[in-house]
This record gives structure tokens, sequence and C-alpha cells, in this order.
């Protein structure tokens, strides 16, 4: 027995030993980089080498989140110096974890969409200390130090625009009823808090929000929301809704009540589908572009990042540290025009 | 154990007289007491919604709509009663209502028909492979359930490509969320037809007594001569076939086959079912406890959304009503 427990002392230490000599191997090769001022290029990606970028983006529960992963991978098949890995998180904990596993996989740049920003905020700084450049995309991280870049749209911004139509289309006065999205996350948080802030601002007590149920993003959950709504409320103006993809519950709580004609909706995102509705007319009155591209752009800014170029067509060297997409409206007048910008999240 | 014959005669009288006594006021025993009370807890909540939205809660129309939401809940958590019953249970059924409708949405240009028959017939295969699992893989149904759980919502988005399915002008598929039967909305009244069939089967059939038998006590059904293995397997099948259903009943009022259908929604099955009155540990279940724990939730959803409670109340308030609503039934055995 003592010699057989001597020798599993023995493998053991050995195995610890080599170990400890793998790793402290890595800490030579990690470099230099941990800050997230503009004046540090990348590591990693010689002018003319592969550049590699993984992308950590949450479990597909909605069909916006499912676009985000097809953008990103079409926007990397573009080029032929990208090496792209993707990966999709198995629930909101489970992203720190891979995106742990990701960074010690050692890419030159990493694409995050995180499921909850202040969440996922320590995970990229640690890529960030680690030397591997962090792009941003949608959901902002707590802290500066978190991302070399970030890609967002404007959500409060969306909320703006949204206050500021329904506000001319009913001459600031009527009922409207606002279906969020997830509750708890940035993204509903502005958007609700822009439409509110501008019907005020602009309508004093004209525009009454008289129901703000989540919707959680979802069809299921916006169809089943409205109906309970629609018995509740006798006279609605307006819907303002959070997500083309879950205003289609939303819609056809409507259309099943035989209520379309009693009001107008607006969506956001920027679905085909809403395109579709839009174009008709009738119920569907805008929607708020805010497209899952965002995620295909990210991927070429960390390609840009990880070649140690900028913009072309800025005179700046390097890639900009925020960009926020604008929130085109688009409504029946422009619709056409803005056709080829609309992501299939619905239609088939 | 012996007693001695005097004090036997003692304890037997007590037995005897408390049966009277419960005889006496007509008050049944374990399940029974369990769904009056439910009874009660649905009529107290139509109670304080009448008082609270006079208006708009107490209408033919509203409740029209609730059992219209309750519908696709109801179906598969009449078919969580008999899985629960042998004391599994099936995590899987939302996953499997979203790929049945997705599998329903892929034919549908086909006609109204091969849509109901894709879905059920997806939704019975996903059963089969759960079944399969359990019976003979000998898989635990919680691992077993859960794994298909995942497998079903990735089929879902692959066969969909992630994209939901536009029904918007499959007309005859829609019927089934928005048409009427006797003035009755057609998902109201599959609902009623499942829970009455399921009552039948569960209460009136061999195939009733010999499921309540598996999750009693497995090896006595078994040493009895009860089909242990083939009971087993029917159950899940049976929750697969009616996850297709509700699949037909949500994607019919949606207007759309959505890959991210019913989230979730296993919770809310096997809530319903639990505080029906069925037991967790099998052996002991009721169909018309299902239903009246379908309604509660379904009325909670209705009435809550109704007064406009902010969702963090939401959460709160339907938590403690699911708890009052157990505490309240308080079974003689556990």
């Amino acid at each position: 027995m003592t010699s057989i427990r001597t020798l599993a002392l023995l493998v053991c230490a050995a195995v610890l030993a080599l170990g400890v000599a793998a790793c402290g191997d890595d800490d030579d090769d990690g470099g230099g980089t941990e800050t997230t001022t503009a004046g540090t290029p990348a590591q990693g990606g010689e002018a003319g080498g592969t550049v590699s970028i993984a992308a950590s983006v949450p479990p597909t529960d909605h069909g916006w989140l499912g676009q985000v992963a097809v953008k990103a991978r079409e926007a990397a098949e573009q080029f032929d110096d990208v090496d792209f890995e993707l990966v999709e998180a198995p629930d909101a904990d489970g992203q720190a974890q891979q995106i742990e596993t990701l960074i010690n996989e050692e890419p030159d740049v990493l694409v995050v969409l995180p499921y909850d920003g202040e969440q996922l905020t320590p995970v990229a700084e640690k890529a960030m200390e680690a030397g591997i450049p962090v792009v941003n995309v949608d959901r902002l991280f707590s802290t500066p130090e978190a991302a070399r870049a970030t890609i967002l749209g404007d959500n409060y911004g969306i909320g703006v625009q949204a206050g500021e139509f329904l506000a001319e289309q009913l001459d600031c006065q009527g009922n409207v009823v606002e279906i969020q999205g997830i509750a708890g996350i940035s993204v509903t948080e502005d958007r609700t808090k822009g439409f509110a802030d501008t019907i005020k601002e602009l309508c004093g007590d004209g525009l009454r929000i008289i129901a703000q149920q989540p919707g959680d993003f979802n069809p299921d959950t916006g169809l089943e929301v409205m109906e309970a709504i629609l018995q509740a409320e006798d006279e609605i103006d307006a819907v303002y809704t959070h997500d083309d993809d879950m205003a289609e519950g939303v819609v056809a709580a409507i259309q099943n009540a035989n209520r379309e004609d009693e009001m107008i909706l607006t969506g956001a995102g920027g679905s085909c589908n809403a395109f579709d509705l839009i174009e008709e007319g009738g119920l569907y009155a805008a929607t708020y572009l805010y497209s899952p591209t965002m995620a295909g752009s990210a991927v070429n800014m960390a390609r840009l990042i990880g070649l140690g170029e900028g913009f072309s067509d800025l005179l700046e060297p390097e890639v900009p540290s925020e960009v926020v997409v604008p929130p085109t409206q688009v409504t029946q007048d422009n619709v056409e025009d803005l056709r080829d910008l609309c992501f299939t999240g619905a239609g088939g | 154990m012996s007693t001695p014959p005097a004090e036997r005669a003692t304890v037997s009288e007590r037995l005897q007289s408390a049966g009277s006594l419960r005889d006496l006021l007509g008050m049944p025993s374990g399940v029974k007491l369990q769904e009056f009370a439910l009874v009660g807890v649905v009529l107290v909540l139509i109670l304080v919604g009448a008082v609270l939205e006079p208006d708009s809660f107490p209408t033919t129309d509203n409740f029209r709509a609730i059992l219209t939401q309750a519908s696709v809940v109801g179906v598969i958590a009449i078919g969580m009663t008999f899985v629960i019953a042998t004391a599994g249970i099936d995590l899987s059924v939302g996953s499997v209502l979203a790929a049945s409708g997705i599998a329903g949405g892929l034919v549908v240009d086909e006609g109204t028909a091969a849509f109901v028959l894709a879905a059920m017939g997806f939704g019975l295969l996903l059963g089969m492979v759960n079944a399969g699992a359990i019976a003979y893989g000998r898989v635990v149904p919680f691992i077993a359930t859960l794994a298909m759980f995942a497998i079903a919502r990735g089929l879902a988005l692959l066969m969909s490509d992630k994209e939901p399915i536009s029904l918007l002008t499959a007309d005859g598929v829609r019927w089934f969320g928005t048409g009427e039967i006797a003035t009755i909305p057609v998902s109201v009244v599959i609902f009623l037809a499942v829970a009455i069939g399921g009552w039948v089967l569960l209460n009136r059939t061999r195939y009733g007594r010999y499921v309540v038998a598996v999750g009693g006590n497995r090896e006595a059904a078994r040493i009895a001569g009860v089909p242990v293995r083939r009971i087993i397997l029917s159950v899940y099948c049976l929750t697969g076939l009616l996850a297709g259903l509700a699949a037909v009943l949500l994607s019919a009022r949606l207007a759309s086959a959505s890959p991210v259908s019913g989230n979730l929604l296993e919770l809310d099955a096997i809530g319903a079912v639990v505080i029906g009155g069925t037991s967790l540990a099998g052996g002991r279940a009721t169909i018309f406890g299902t239903f009246l724990g379908v309604l509660v939730f379904a009325i909670i959803f209705n009435l809550l959304t109704q007064l406009n409670l902010a969702t963090e109340w939401q959460q709160i308030v339907k938590g403690v009503i699911i708890l009052g609503a157990v505490l309240i039934q308080r079974p003689e055995r556990i």
C-alpha cells in the first residue's frame, strides 16, 4: 500500500509541476496591452496575417438574436484573412464561463454581445487585461475598461422618435399601451425612458400610458399580454412596442379581436415582416431601424482592430471607440427606399 | 404488530367512528378535498377580479379570453397529469411545442390537415424518443426530458433557420385560434374535449388504473401483471402528441409558427398539475384538479395584467397565490 501511495504522490507532484511550468510560460507570452486608450494597437494580428476573431452571443430566445449570429457569420465570410468562431451562450450565466474559455484560446479579438452588460463586465475586463481587445455590441458594459470599441443602436433614441411620431399622429391626445422588452435590461429601460421623457416634454399629460407590460421580445408573450390588455381597455389609440418580432404577437392579438381600426402601432428593429405590414398601411405605422447587422459591423471592426487599421473613410488611423447607429424611422413614406436594410426575422 | 384484543377493538372503533364522521360531514378524503379547495380559490380570484375591475373582468368576453389562453397550457397539462401520475416528469413540452409548430409550418402550404398532422406527428415522434429513452434506456425521466428540452429547441431553430414561419394567409389553420363552434372558441372546445377525454381515460378505464398503479408502487404493479414498461412508454408519447396539438392552438392564434415559442411552458404545466392535487411522487392524480390549476394560472395572469401591475409585483403576487393555493389544500398524506 505504502509504495502505491508514494507512487501516486510522486505522479501528482509531477503533474502539478508540469502544470505550474505551463502556466508560467503563458504569462510571458501575454504581452502588454491592458488599457483602452486609443493609442495602443492590438497584438497578434500582423498586417497581412490572419485575424482570429471569437464572438460570444446570448442564447437565441428571440428572433433578433437569431439574426445576430447569422449576420456576424456572413460578415466574417466576406474576408479571407479572418478566422471566425461564434459561440452561443447556453444561458445568461453560462456566457461568462464561455468567454473565459474563449480567452484561453487566445483569439486576436473578441466580439461580445452580453446578455447583461453589467454582469459580464468583469470577464470582459479580464479579456482586455489579457491583451485581447473586446468589441462590445448592443448591450453596454458598465466600465470603459471593458471594451476597446463599442457599437450599439440608440435605444433611448428609439423611444424619442416613437414618442415624437405618436405625439404627432395623435395630436398629443390619447391612450397609449406600451409593450416592453425583457424587463430589467438596459435596452428595455432606455426605450421606455426615451418614450416617456419625450411624450411628457411634447404633450404634458395629453398622451397617457394606460398599460405598460413586458413582452419579453417574444411573440408568444406579446400575444398573451396584449390579449389581456385588450380586455381591460376599451379605448386604445396607440401601441408602442419595443420590438418587431414581439409586435407580431401583439398585432395578432389586435387582429383576432377585430380592433385594428381603433389604433396604430410602432415597432423597433426593422424586420422585413414589419416592413411588409408598414407598406400595407393601417395598424402598423412605423418601425425604427435597430438592425442585427451591427453584429456584422462589429466583426468588421474587430478585423480592422486586429490588423491595426482604422475605418478607410475616416482620416484617423484607428477604429473609433464608440459607434452609435441612429434609429432611422421607417414609415409608409420611405419603406420602399429602405427595403434592403430589413432583416428577415419573420415571414420565412 | 400485535395489539391486545381489548386495545385492538378500541383502535378499530376509533377508526370506524372517524370514518363515519367524514361520511357524516360528507367530506371526501385526500385528493377530492383538494379539488374543492381549489374551486374555492378560483371563486375567490373571480370575486377579487370582479371587485377590482368590474367593467372588464367579469365579462363573457374576458372569460372566453381566459379560457382561450388557458387552452395551450391546459392541453399539455392534461398529458402531464398522466406522466406525473407515473412518478415521472416531462421537462421538454415547451421545446417540443416549438419544434412541432415549425414542423407544421414547413408543410402548411399543403393545407390545414397537413399542418395539423405534421405538428401532432412530430410532437408524437419526439415524445416517442423520450419514451424510448425512459422505458428502454432506463434513463431517469428528469434527465431524458431535460435532454429533449435542449434537443427539441435546437431542432426548432434548425428546421426554421431561426425565423418564424408566417401563417397569416393560412385561414384554415387560423380557424383553430379564432374560429368558434357554437359560439365557443375552437381552442376552448378542444381543451375541454381533451380534459374530458383525459378524465374518462384516467378514471373510467383500466389504462387509467394502471397508470396510477405504476406511479403508486411500481414493483407491486409489475407483480400484479400491469404492463409497466408499456404504460410508461405511452404517457410520454401522450405528452408529445398533446404538445403538438398545443402547437397548433398557439400558432393559430399567433398566426405564426415561432421557433422561440413555449419558453418555460413546462413549468406552468407542471405547476398547474401539482397545485391541482396530483402528487409528484406518483400514485395519485386528478384531471379535474389539473383543469382547475390551469384555470388558476390563467385567471391570475389575466387579472394582474388587467390591473397593469408592474412585472416585479406580478411575479411576487403570482408566487404568493400559488403558495396559498397549495397550503389551503393541506393533504392528509404527503
